[in-house]
């Protein structure tokens, strides 16, 4: 029953999407309107098979129906609702499932807001990439990645979910959060696909790409965060990121879209970079394929990759399509749709945005080599294996990770098109004298290295920068509600404007980012792990935080058996380490505790219960800062949607601080769809002050 | 939105730019696609053999005791070093990739019998003794393989799921652990691989 609804699902999803395609090839061929019209009609549809699977699987796995394999192998009767609804993504199949909902969704989600241009070429080349896109996610699950399978002969009990999977329930968001982000990129990847085709690479699809390409990115962000945050929550090891591959891969796409969202600005400001914006669209999508194909075709070693299966090939010959499609457009198209002129001074508001565009792109080619060198080197060396850890990733990425620090504190200042040394000395030197405060400070404080240091200064440097941004733009909110004539108090409550809109939600994500890279450097440098060996009613110390054994706890549920440590920090809080026994045997698990504060955590786990009485062992790690890790990431969640949201629209007739069209050069148009009112009202001459 | 111009546009030559196409997008996509063309390739032809290997703290170190009773009922325990190659199984009669790796297994044992270089032993992971006796008997597995019904064995190597795989060194060292079904040539692979790193 659940089978049949779930292939019913699939192959409605599948079969939509190949009419879907056939509609729209023929209406784009003949030039039939009616037919593009038509073509919009089936990524609902899609959608329906996509949640008429996901229900059937949904049912599977809560009612324990053993019949399906994919039940079987990841389900039992043990296990609770939570970790059987999150059972759908915890294996291959299962996750593919997600995989093909979410470009429902997306799919849906296009077409419904394009609904009014579905005649347009663009749009309708645009829906097609999509549907191709659907169509092999669907016909993947028709063949080696079918999540309905059945049972040769139904078990009384399945084998229940990894136990790593069902230790904490963020299991429940962070796979969808990341799927929302991964499967997001093939949106704007048809846009850029349908505009190399059509040829029409102007700044108002960008625009859309944009929005696109921001809203996937902020749930990437919330994925790779959440999924840092899981792994220094259960894996024990005091650690939130290893370099492994399954991070990597979701790593690679976030940081080109990253560089994206920022080489944008300058098409939308400038007119330039166009061929180069839709490289970086067509990267980040190729690398979300890829990296799906290096975590689930079992050619690289990882913790958390997924199950070998026959699915590899396919995904591997997915991504060589991607990219010949993609790079073979830019290649027919590219030179033509070049954009004219060119930037004037990399000390300008776009150069330094080239800047950060080479260095994320770097910072991405850097991930991938790592990921892949491992299988270079064996085919070259004829099977010879080599591991990549993470002192490469660390020595290769910290100088990439100041420099981003040192462009994110100067960017900000630097105006449109150039800029004199003045105008810099006046606008940076009080973010700068606040990052030679800090280092000063930590200098004082007795933090050596110059590493952390580096990033400690440069951190301040570019927060106080950030910060000065979004005072000027809040001000300029405040004086403009003033200068209408509204009253002290309403002028108050429109000071938030100052943090809405491209530029400001912008400046809140790097404040997040910030703390995020000073968070890590001090975890890094600073983190100490070892063991106290302690019996029941003894204390210990390490660290300068002491740990007092206060007893043991046994704590049994339906599911798990778990022995837990009390353990009394820094004569405070308890504490509860403990070791889980899942299901009826012999699988152990190891939960960690961790006692957070703003200062630093101490994170606390049982290495070993002795068989017969006696000391215990327990691991302790200090790491200061950890918690501004998680801080961050929310604050650059806030930032992305507030950047989302539109900003302040200058209506035509108010004044621009330099008469408009005076001498703007037609291919540079100099309005913003969306200034920044800090810059604008900023009293400095801005953007277009240079214009001329 | 100010900014929408027809392609025609773009490609007008403005004054201060020389009126000559540059072709430098297609030679750059060119190259990238050389590029990824060779990475397909390799990747392509990589056998997802070897890749389940999986770190693990224990990689180098000493082998922690395998002792206790087997399946038959006998005392059995891990000579400490082994003095050849040990192949240590965690499996469950009731896993399938277990039951898909098993004549593998058998075939692995036969020829290191044969050569005297290589052991296998097997330890049974949350089943009971009978069930895995009767699997092993139909499979044709004569080597030790034991209860470990405390699952006291499968937690001092750190197994979270069946099947399981460790080769522990003639010196007693952990040299592999492997998370999925392995094959013979698997195993003879990672054998060649610690002799020839030395061990």
């Amino acid at each position: 029953m659940n089978g049949t609804l779930g292939h019913t699902g699939v192959l409605l999803g599948f079969a939509a999407a190949l009419v879907g395609i056939v509609v729209l090839l023929v209406g784009l061929v003949r030039r039939r309107p009616g037919g593009l019209r038509a073509g919009r009609f089936y990524a609902p549809l899609i959608l329906l098979g996509g949640i008429v699977a996901v229900v059937a699987m949904q049912r599977a796995l809560i009612t324990h129906d053993f019949s399906l394999t994919y039940v079987a192998d990841n389900n039992s009767r043990s296990t609770p609702l939570l970790y059987s609804i999150t059972g759908m993504w915890s294996a291959l199949a299962g996750s593919i499932l997600l995989w093909g909902l979410i470009l429902g969704i997306y799919a849906t989600g296009m077409v419904w807001r394009f609904r009014h241009r579905a005649d347009d070429q663009l749009v309708a080349w645009a829906t097609l990439v999509m549907y191709v896109v659907c169509a092999f996610f669907f016909g993947l699950m028709l063949g080696p990645a079918d999540p309905f399978t059945h049972v040769s002969s139904v078990p009384l009990d399945g084998l229940g979910p990894n136990v790593l999977l069902q230790d904490n329930p963020l299991v429940l968001f962070h796979p969808p959060m990341l799927y929302l982000g991964l499967v997001g990129f093939t949106v704007p990847f048809a846009f850029a696909v349908a505009s190399l085709v059509t040829g029409r690479v102007d700044e108002d699809w960008q625009g859309e790409t944009r929005r696109w390409t921001l809203f996937a990115w902020t749930f990437l962000t919330i994925g790779i965060v959440l999924g840092a945050w899981w792994s220094y929550q259960v894996l024990g090891w005091g650690g939130f990121w290893a370099w492994d591959p399954v991070e990597n891969a979701s790593l690679m796409p976030w940081l080109v879209g990253t560089a994206y969202l920022h080489s944008v600005m300058v098409q939308q400001r400038r007119g330039l970079l166009r061929v180069w914006n839709l490289s970086l669209v067509i990267a980040t999508f190729s690398l979300t394929i890829l990296g799906t194909f290096l975590t689930r075709s079992g050619v690289i070693q990882s913790v958390h990759a997924f199950s070998t299966s026959s699915i590899g090939p396919l995904l591997l010959g997915f991504f060589g399509l991607v990219l010949a499609v993609g790079v073979g457009l830019i290649a027919w198209r590219g030179d033509r749709l070049r954009s004219p002129g060119g930037i004037d001074s990399p000390m300008s508001r776009e150069g330094a945005f080239l800047a950060n565009n080479l260095l994320f792109v770097l910072f991405a080619f850097i991930v991938l080599l790592g990921t892949v060198f491992p299988l270079l080197y064996e085919a070259v060396n004829s099977g010879a294996q080599v591991a990549v850890g993470a002192p490469y990733f660390n020595r290769l990425i910290i100088p990439i990770g100041l420099g981003l620090l040192f462009l994110m504190a100067v960017a900000p200042a630097l105006p449109w098109r150039k800029s004199t040394a003045e105008i810099m000395r006046g606008r940076l030197a009080v973010p700068a004298a606040i990052g030679v405060l800090v280092v000063v400070g930590c200098v004082i404080g007795g933090i050596t290295g110059i590493e952390p240091l580096l990033a400690f200064g440069l951190g301040a440097f570019a927060a106080a920068s950030a910060g000065r941004a979004l005072v000027l733009s809040v001000r300029g909110a405040w004086r403009s509600a003033r200068g209408a004539g509204a009253s002290p108090a309403r002028a108050t409550l429109a000071g938030w404007r100052g943090f809405v809109g491209r530029a400001n939600g912008g400046m809140v994500v790097h404040i997040g980012v910030v703390l995020i890279a000073v968070g890590l450097a001090a975890a890094t440098a600073f983190g100490q792990r070892g063991t106290v060996v302690l019996a029941p009613g003894e204390s210990g110390t390490f660290a300068g935080h002491t740990v007092e054994f206060v007893g043991t706890r046994v704590v049994r549920t339906p599911s798990h058996l778990s022995q837990q440590a009390l353990l009394r920090v820094d004569g405070g809080a308890v504490f509860t380490p403990a070791i889980s026994q899942f299901g009826t045997g012999t699988q152990a698990v190891g939960t960690p505790a961790i006692d957070s504060s703003v200062t630093s955590d101490v994170y606390l786990t049982i290495n070993s219960i002795p068989a017969k009485g006696g000391p215990w062992t327990f691991g302790v790690v200090v790491q200061p800062l950890v918690m501004w890790l998680w801080v961050g990431g929310v604050l650059i969640v806030v930032g992305s949607i507030l950047s989302a949201v539109p900003g302040r629209r200058r209506r035509p007739t108010d004044p621009v601080s330099t008469p408009v069209g005076a001498a703007a050069p037609p291919v540079a148009p100099d309005l913003d769809p969306e200034p920044e009112p800090g810059a604008r009202t900023d009293r400095e001459p801005v953007g277009a002050g240079e214009a001329t | 939105m100010t900014g929408v111009l027809p392609p025609d546009t773009a490609t007008a030559p403005p004054t201060t730019r020389p009126a000559r196409r540059r072709h430098t997008a297609r030679w750059v996509a060119v190259t990238v696609l050389v590029v990824a063309a060779g990475l397909i390739a390799v990747l392509a032809t990589r056998q997802p053999a070897a890749v389940s290997e999986v770190q693990s703290p224990l990689v180098g170190t000493q082998a922690p005791p395998v002792r206790g009773l087997t399946v038959d009922g006998r005392a059995f325990a891990l000579a400490r070093p082994p003095g050849t190659f040990v192949v240590l199984n965690f499996f469950a009669p009731w896993c399938e990739p277990c039951q898909a790796e098993g004549p593998e297994l058998v075939h692995f044992a036969f020829e290191h019998q044969q050569a005297g270089d290589a052991k296998m032993v097997s330890v049974v992971f949350d089943d009971s003794a009978s069930d895995a006796r009767s699997y092993q008997a139909t499979l044709g597995a004569t080597w030790p393989t034991l209860a470990d019904p405390q699952g006291t064995i499968a937690l001092s190597y750190g197994v979270r799921a069946p099947p399981s795989t460790f080769l522990i060194a003639p010196d007693g060292r952990v040299v592999a652990y492997i998370v999925a079904p392995v094959t013979a040539a698997d195993l003879d692979g990672l054998i060649a691989r610690a002799r020839a790193t030395g061990a």
